[in-house]
């Protein structure tokens, strides 16, 4: 089975068509996967902040970090969320360009992440208390802010993108004759 | 009278800047995305360390004094790119159900935050002993993180006001 054919299987199962006929599932969707993101920016800004020295300065790095088990879990919400809005129309979403570069910025912040667990972030003990991370630390938060606020502003065009294609929930509208020439 | 306002609002010379430049509306949401962010996160952590999820090794007092800056900064980005939302398409925003119902919500957060705060900052160092273990203030940090989930939800509703049928103020068909 090729990809495209994939893409049309996720798009014919009960699940997505129940998604598309609902007149409130895939905007209730949508809002939680509003409230995920929201959630996962603001709690990772938290933590590159202080990295950088801008704000909970007083307070240890990795002290600061343990919220981030709280955005693992938004971010589960919105990988859920996200994908449930995929299969309604998944390949109009694959072939959009925008939708494309948004997975592989998360990617990268993903993988920002794992650099600075193997730089910075193996002898944390020796800066924890200082008032900013060391330069490798620091770029990393920087890339780590500018990648999540471009993967907002990708996902936000995602959706001024596709909703003219997309398959999303139009409401059957049943005509009445004889209402029609009242 | 309110849908008049709007389709006056509509012809203003403003409004057809924002209408002709169609990356304009995309841009200011994903700002206002942004701030909801800070909001959300500020409110997340302040309820967190009330509950003594997270933050521990800080009071109630300076947890609120590391986010209540960030909290109104970002109400005021929010009101601003708010604004030039409502602006850009009035009848959309001003005539759903759900960007009233999102206003209302609002005045309700904002006004508990400000209780909250004057309370944290008078009585601070008693919340510690006595107020954050309260079941009212539990359930007040309960109730203030749903509302703001609300406000949330509700404004992305007003892409989707249909979802509230003949309550609707501009109900399908």
């Amino acid at each position: 089975m090729d990809f495209a054919a994939f893409l049309k299987t996720l798009e014919s199962t009960s699940l997505a068509g129940w998604i598309r006929d609902s007149l409130y599932a895939f905007p209730f969707i949508e809002s939680f996967h509003v409230i995920g993101l929201t959630l996962v920016f603001g709690t990772i800004a938290i933590v590159d902040l202080r990295l950088l020295g801008i704000a909970s300065t007083y307070r240890p790095f990795t002290r600061v970090a343990e919220i981030l088990k709280w955005t693992w879990a938004a971010f589960g919400l919105t990988i859920l969320t996200g994908s449930l809005m995929f299969i309604t129309n998944a390949s109009v979403y694959f072939s959009n360009v925008q939708f494309r570069w948004k997975i592989l910025l998360i990617a990268l912040s993903g993988l920002n992440m794992v650099v600075f667990e193997l730089t910075s972030g193996r002898n944390v003990r020796r800066w924890d208390n200082d008032r900013s991370a060391p330069p490798l630390g620091k770029l990393a938060a920087v890339l780590s802010i500018a990648l999540w606020i471009t993967v907002i502003f990708l996902g936000r065009w995602v959706g001024f993108t596709t909703t003219g294609k997309s398959a999303a929930p139009t409401p059957d509208i049943e005509i009445n004759l004889d209402d029609l020439f009242k | 009278m309110m849908n008049e306002f709007a389709e006056w609002l509509a012809t203003t010379s403003v409004s057809l800047t924002i209408q002709s430049h169609l990356w304009i509306i995309p841009a200011v949401q994903s700002i206002h995305i942004l701030c909801i962010g800070m909001v959300i996160a500020s409110v997340f952590m302040i309820d967190l360390r009330i509950f003594g999820w997270a933050g521990r090794d800080q009071t109630l007092l300076e947890t609120s004094r590391r986010y209540a800056p960030w909290l109104w900064g970002a109400l005021v980005v929010l009101l601003l790119t708010g604004i030039l939302m409502v602006v850009g398409e009035p009848v959309r925003e001003l005539m759903s159900l759900s960007f009233w119902l999102k206003m209302s919500l609002i005045v309700v957060g904002i006004f508990i935050a400000t209780l909250f705060q004057l309370s944290v900052r008078r009585n601070g160092r008693d919340w510690e002993a006595a107020a954050a273990s309260r079941w009212t203030t539990k359930s007040l940090a309960v109730v203030t993180f749903l509302i703001w989930c609300s406000i949330i939800v509700l404004g992305r509703l007003i892409a989707y006001d249909h979802v509230w049928g003949s309550w609707s103020l501009r109900p399908l068909v």
